[in-house]
């Protein structure tokens, strides 16, 4: 378990040696969550509620969002995908580590710090809009802190099961344009999943990526409450154990497929 | 049972075949053709404890694809492999634990942070006590002269400071074998001896078994007493460094130098076989003399009587070929496979 969590420290460290593409990063991220604002202000003039989502809602459900989205970013992804791209995998194969544990130790080392980084933001951003509706009663924001962390844990399996398709694709980039648009979409990152048509709501509710923004932002928001709050939460944990396993026999099935150049 | 074993060890890998051009290329996409291609095609290796090994062979012969096959990183087509009683590519945790490995064209430290830092890290992923931690890491770093970039990130480090690094963290676990694939790759002179030095160093006094693949000659002749030469995925020699030497490198060169010239030095080997005397171009005084003979056809003192007979030596030395030569001629195929594994069957 201590190497585990050394790996995790020295994620973080790493993370603060590339601190400037690290914060710009970010920062791109944070402009896109204006836009999404102004975009929201916009099409809330003159409503008081779209889909059961009051203005006030909506802006907490942004930043939210926001908070959820930079957990696991673009950083620790391609740093996944990097080392099967360039074949350093082999270097993680010659050490009594297990793969799938080291990137999850690493990707949560990135995301103490990213978490850091966007509470900051996302305290700013407060101060200057209607400031962020959280549940009033303690047992709710527990239920909500909790979904929250889980919520990485499911981003980690998908991000993981994506990365590890570069073993069949020798590319990246195209792999993570294509895992961003879907999560995006059916997590409820673009558009809450309310506002969807009912057959693509109900697609979106079997599938996994739901557990990454719906489930803590509906938590969140008091819009799932008791036994339904703990049935969402309960999914997300279904998903997380199921991601899990079919990473470990995706990642045995890659492991025999490995041909690592130069050899 | 020894520390290392296979049996008709194999590797096929796979390569696509593209048909060249954009329709090729376009082809691809909907029908794939694969070629197999074998890189080791029944390698049987016995390594004992503390030996340590050359595996030398032209590049693409299969020496890396071995090597990542004992260590479990590749997995194997067919054959049977035993390391320390365990199969690397089963076992692949446990086998980890009791090897290093140091891939010159690769480093294992962490790019971004400083070398004491993946130092550190790498003795929580191998579990190594404290004591042992340090000791190593005051031994290492004295003997490799690491103090001046400890401090540094991998990515600042010179090759030849990355690769006594890389050796520093390859052997921080007190690992019972080690392979060295190009440890000394691209490195100048003063590095190349500190780190032969280190190697010999760890085999002297942990009995650390060591196995490197090198296109280093140097490395050879300083660091194995038994050489193994692979070519096309197979063995072709495995023996003493020595007697391969004794086979192959039976040419000897005698270089005198004479008081006065003796005319007519040719004459006098008339009677013996396969005997040439070489003048050295530069001196036509001819005061020098150089005679090439066999040594296993006539003697060096034979030649030398001869010659003291008919003027006064002043000086002499005997050249023997390098090893570099016989392995330049084993790869071009100047020797045959066949006489050199009778060689390597005369020494077991």
């Amino acid at each position: 378990m201590k190497k585990y969590v050394s790996l995790a420290l020295c994620s973080m460290q790493n993370t603060l040696a590339y601190r400037l593409s690290f914060i710009l990063n970010f920062v791109a991220n944070f402009i896109g969550l204006i836009a999404m604002y102004c975009l929201w202000q916009a099409i809330y003039t003159g409503r008081a509620e779209l889909s059961g989502f009051t203005w006030g809602q909506m802006q907490s459900y942004l930043l939210i969002t926001f908070f959820v989205n930079s957990m696991l970013s673009y950083y620790s992804e391609s740093s996944i995908t990097n080392k099967i791209i360039d074949g350093s995998v082999m270097m993680d194969l010659l050490r009594p580590i297990q793969f799938q544990k080291a990137r999850l130790a690493e990707s949560l080392g990135s995301c103490v710090l990213e978490g850091l980084l966007s509470c900051l933001l996302i305290g700013l951003a407060a101060v200057f809009t209607l400031g962020i509706q959280l549940p009033n009663d303690a047992a709710t924001l527990l239920l909500f802190l909790f979904s929250m962390a889980s919520s990485i844990l499911v981003k980690f399996g998908i991000v993981y099961l994506s990365a590890l398709l570069c073993f069949w694709t020798t590319s990246g980039f195209g792999i993570y344009w294509a895992r961003t648009s879907i999560t995006n979409l059916l997590s409820g990152a673009l558009v809450p999943l309310a506002f969807f048509p009912s057959w693509l709501q109900s697609t979106a509710m079997l599938l996994p990526f739901q557990g990454i923004v719906n489930t803590p932002v509906t938590i969140g928001l008091g819009m799932t409450e008791g036994i339904e709050a703990l049935r969402l939460i309960g999914i997300q944990w279904v998903w997380i154990v199921l991601l899990w396993l079919l990473g470990k026999w995706m990642w045995s099935g890659a492991v025999r497929q490995i041909t690592i150049h130069g050899g | 049972m020894s520390l290392i074993e296979t049996k008709g060890l194999r590797k096929v890998f796979r390569q696509a075949v593209k048909e060249p051009g954009l329709a090729g290329a376009v082809k691809h996409l909907f029908t794939q053709r694969y070629r197999d291609k074998s890189a080791v095609e029944g390698i049987d290796l016995t390594i004992e404890e503390g030996e340590t090994v050359a595996y030398v062979g032209p590049n693409g012969a299969g020496k890396s694809t071995t090597i990542k096959m004992l260590s479990g990183v590749l997995v194997p087509s067919g054959g049977e492999i035993r390391v320390d009683g365990l199969v690397p590519h089963k076992q692949r945790m446990e086998n980890a634990q009791r090897i290093g490995a140091v891939f010159g064209q690769r480093t294992q430290l962490w790019w971004d942070i400083p070398v004491r830092e993946s130092l550190g890290l790498l003795r929580d992923i191998y579990q190594v006590p404290p004591e042992t931690f340090k000791r190593n890491m005051d031994a290492f770093t004295e003997l490799l002269g690491m103090e001046d970039f400890l401090h540094l990130s991998a990515r600042k480090l010179s090759l030849g400071q990355r690769m006594r690094a890389d050796l520093a963290a390859a052997l921080l676990h007190d690992p019972k074998i080690v392979y060295l694939d190009e440890p000394t790759i691209g490195l100048d002179v003063a590095v190349k001896h500190r780190i032969r030095d280190f190697i010999k160093e760890m085999n002297r006094n942990k009995g650390t078994t060591m196995l490197l693949t090198t296109h280093d000659l140097g490395d050879i002749e300083d660091l194995c007493e038994r050489l193994i030469i692979i070519d096309q995925g197979r063995i072709i020699y495995d023996g003493k460094l020595r007697e391969v030497k004794d086979a192959f490198a039976r040419e000897r060169t005698i270089h005198m130098q004479l008081s006065s010239p003796i005319p007519e030095a040719e004459s006098l080997f008339r009677d013996l076989p396969d005997v040439r005397v070489v003048r050295p171009a530069e001196d036509q005084g001819a005061s020098s003399l150089s005679v090439r003979f066999d040594r296993f056809r006539c003697t060096a003192s034979d030649i030398v009587k001869r010659l003291m007979n008919r003027g006064e030596v002043v000086d002499f030395r005997i050249d023997e070929p390098s090893i570099e030569e016989i392995i330049r001629r084993v790869y071009e195929g100047q020797l045959d496979s066949e006489s050199l594994l009778l060689a390597g069957r005369g020494s077991a």
